[in-house]
């Protein structure tokens, strides 16, 4: 049985603060000690004194020593994290829940689906991959946004495609007259016309709002992929961390314990996993 | 062991000091009612009859308590007067809360400090149905290693036979010897014990005689969306009373208490009968609809803590029976999917 305390809080010192879109925003986080998670596991960051809520950190897992962790504005804790300012002191706790399963990808395609804020957690992911890019055969991101000015961490593309074996694709729904975007438009899935890898042993994680997971997952099955390579990155209202509180019950499954990362295989013939 | 009544009080006197003791009292509004509380010498109490109102589990997972730091007291408790029903629930709180993984820093002071003295059953209520859940309204005290209490102690006229259940029971029995004098369980003890046990099983199978015996709880899921549930949940007006007062419910949310200088952490109960439970921030949640909500206890209870634990959630209390203002019934809910 483990004898420390499992609401123990790690200070962190806020380093830096990213505005990344009308509606998200990155920290730059240092814990008081090195912070070791892997990637796909989650993190409860609080404010002291307002509450915390769960987040996959955005950074690597090979660096420890400080992480970003990307935010949208979009309920109470998160819409009072969105004042803090350089300087400040926020809470960590964790890591929870089980991360992807890197093995797995080994010497494979790996194609990344992602929308909106669900870019932070497969930032991670991509990352960790890119630090260790030869163990994949391909990486394919396929990135998408409401629009362009919500399309985060345009900064960092060149950086991502100059990695050999990296391809990166993108589409925004809605582009209006004026707007900078040399990507598509269309919904995330019509991406996936121009992914040139084999589906049938391939890996595709899918990370974004729930809409977006539905029909990912949908359109990634008619393409071939099967349902037990593909990855679901299922955000509930992981409330605790640790399988205590009940609140992120997907059917028999938590998602903070034995998620959040699950095949669509896993959770399939549960109840309203899209919601 | 045979143990006096007169002599368990005197060693509950003795040992006051030394130990925070509970034991069921008779409430001063409703006779009928039982709830634990400190002991009085002054007052008489109620080992035996039937569970109390409010779970045991109240006095290990506190309705709202510090967990960071954890502010449980360390000082011991004798917790006397606990029915089956409760330590089948107690065993369900131990696997979800000090497991290899987690364990709850406030449960476990609570459960390290206190020794459980039980006690067989020998009345029932109407909303008792242990037995459909093929549990009795006595522990099991034939498995050796596998009780759920320190000590059983079974009423036998105006005595009681001692069982040890664990460790902390010998140590326990060990100090009663200091103060009582204990006599040999004889065969008529054990025959009178024998013939409660049956009268008090007859009496709660009596209660339970309209519903179905043989139960599978497969019909939860096999009937997710009957019409059952909606014509149940009319009724329920989700006050939450079901799962507060249910003897497994472990349900929390976690009040930040920090400051800039310390981080402070403050667990209360929540229940997922409750609107907005399992909302997040934008609206979604997994169960949009009330009867989704309503049903979701049932599959918590008999399916997810069968699959998480192996055990069913429900005890057979009947607690949730008495407490729904609606005066919903689990056992009719149950009674209708299997007839579905």
């Amino acid at each position: 049985m483990p004898d420390k305390n499992p609401y123990e809080v790690l200070k962190a010192d806020v380093l830096d603060v990213i505005e990344e879109s009308p509606t998200i925003k990155s920290f730059y986080l240092k814990p008081e000690s090195p912070f070791e998670f892997a990637t796909g596991q989650f993190i409860e960051l609080s404010l002291p004194g307002i509450g915390e809520a769960p987040f996959t950190p955005s950074s690597s897992h090979y660096e420890t020593e400080k992480m970003w962790v990307t935010i949208m504005n979009a309920g109470f804790v998160t819409n009072e994290i969105h004042k803090v300012q350089k300087g400040d002191v926020m809470g960590i706790r964790g890591p929870y829940g089980k991360g992807y399963p890197l093995d797995k990808f080994n010497g494979k395609d790996v194609l990344l689906l992602g929308g909106g804020v669900g870019l932070a957690p497969l930032r991670c992911l991509l990352q960790t991959m890119i630090h260790d890019a030869k163990d994949y055969k391909s990486i394919t991101v396929c990135f998408g946004a409401r629009t362009p000015a919500d399309m985060i961490y345009q900064d960092q593309i060149d950086d991502w495609k100059s990695v050999g074996g990296v391809r990166h694709l993108c589409t925004v729904d809605k582009c209006s007259e004026g707007d900078k975007w040399h990507g598509k438009t269309g919904v995330v899935t019509v991406l996936l016309d121009d992914v040139i890898i084999d589906p049938k042993d391939a890996i595709a994680i899918v990370c974004g709002p729930p809409i977006m997971m539905k029909f990912g997952t949908f359109s990634l099955i008619d393409k071939g992929f099967k349902p037990e390579n593909i990855y679901l990155s299922m955000e509930k209202k992981m409330y605790c961390g640790f399988g205590q509180c009940r609140h992120c019950v997907i059917g028999k499954y938590y998602a903070c314990k034995d998620g959040p990362v699950f095949t669509y295989e896993q959770i399939k013939d549960e109840e309203k996993i899209w919601d | 062991m045979v143990v006096s009544k007169s002599d368990l009080i005197k060693f509950f006197d003795t040992v006051q000091s030394e130990f925070d003791i509970f034991v069921p009292y008779q409430t001063e509004r409703e006779k009928d009612d039982l709830v634990f509380k400190q002991y009085d010498s002054e007052k008489e109490f109620v080992l035996d009859k039937y569970r109390t109102i409010d779970p045991v589990r109240t006095l290990f997972y506190l309705p709202s308590e510090s967990v960071l730091p954890p502010s449980a007291k360390t000082n011991k408790r004798i917790i006397a007067g606990v029915k089956n029903c409760d330590l089948l629930g107690l065993a369900v709180l131990d696997d979800a809360l000090l497991n290899d993984n987690f364990v709850e820093p406030n449960y476990k002071i609570w459960r390290d400090s206190s020794y459980i003295i039980s006690c067989d059953c020998t009345d029932a209520l109407q909303t008792c149905h242990c037995v459909l859940l093929d549990n009795n309204p006595y522990p099991n005290n034939d498995t050796e290693g596998d009780a759920l209490f320190d000590l059983n102690v079974s009423p036998v006229e105006d005595k009681f036979i001692i069982e040890v259940g664990s460790k902390k029971g010998e140590e326990l029995l060990e100090k009663i010897k200091e103060v009582c004098t204990l006599t040999e369980v004889t065969n008529n003890d054990k025959e009178i014990r024998e013939a409660n046990h049956a009268e008090v099983l007859k009496k709660v199978r009596d209660i339970n005689s309209d519903f179905t015996q043989d139960r599978h709880y497969d019909v939860i899921t096999e009937n997710k969306e009957a019409s059952v549930w909606k014509e149940f949940c009319n009724e329920c007006v989700q006050c939450g009373a079901c799962t507060n007062i249910c003897p497994t419910c472990y349900c929390l949310i976690l009040n930040d208490e920090s400051t800039k200088e310390e981080f402070r952490k403050v667990r209360s109960w929540d229940s997922c009968q409750l609107v907005g439970y399992a909302e997040v921030a934008g609206g979604g949640t997994p169960r949009e609809h009330r009867w989704e909500t309503f049903r979701n206890r049932y599959q918590c209870k008999y399916n997810f803590m069968k699959f998480n634990f192996d055990k069913l959630g429900c005890t057979g209390c009947g607690r949730c029976i008495s407490a729904c203002p609606a005066e919903i019934d689990l056992r009719e809910v149950i009674q209708s999917l299997q007839e579905v």
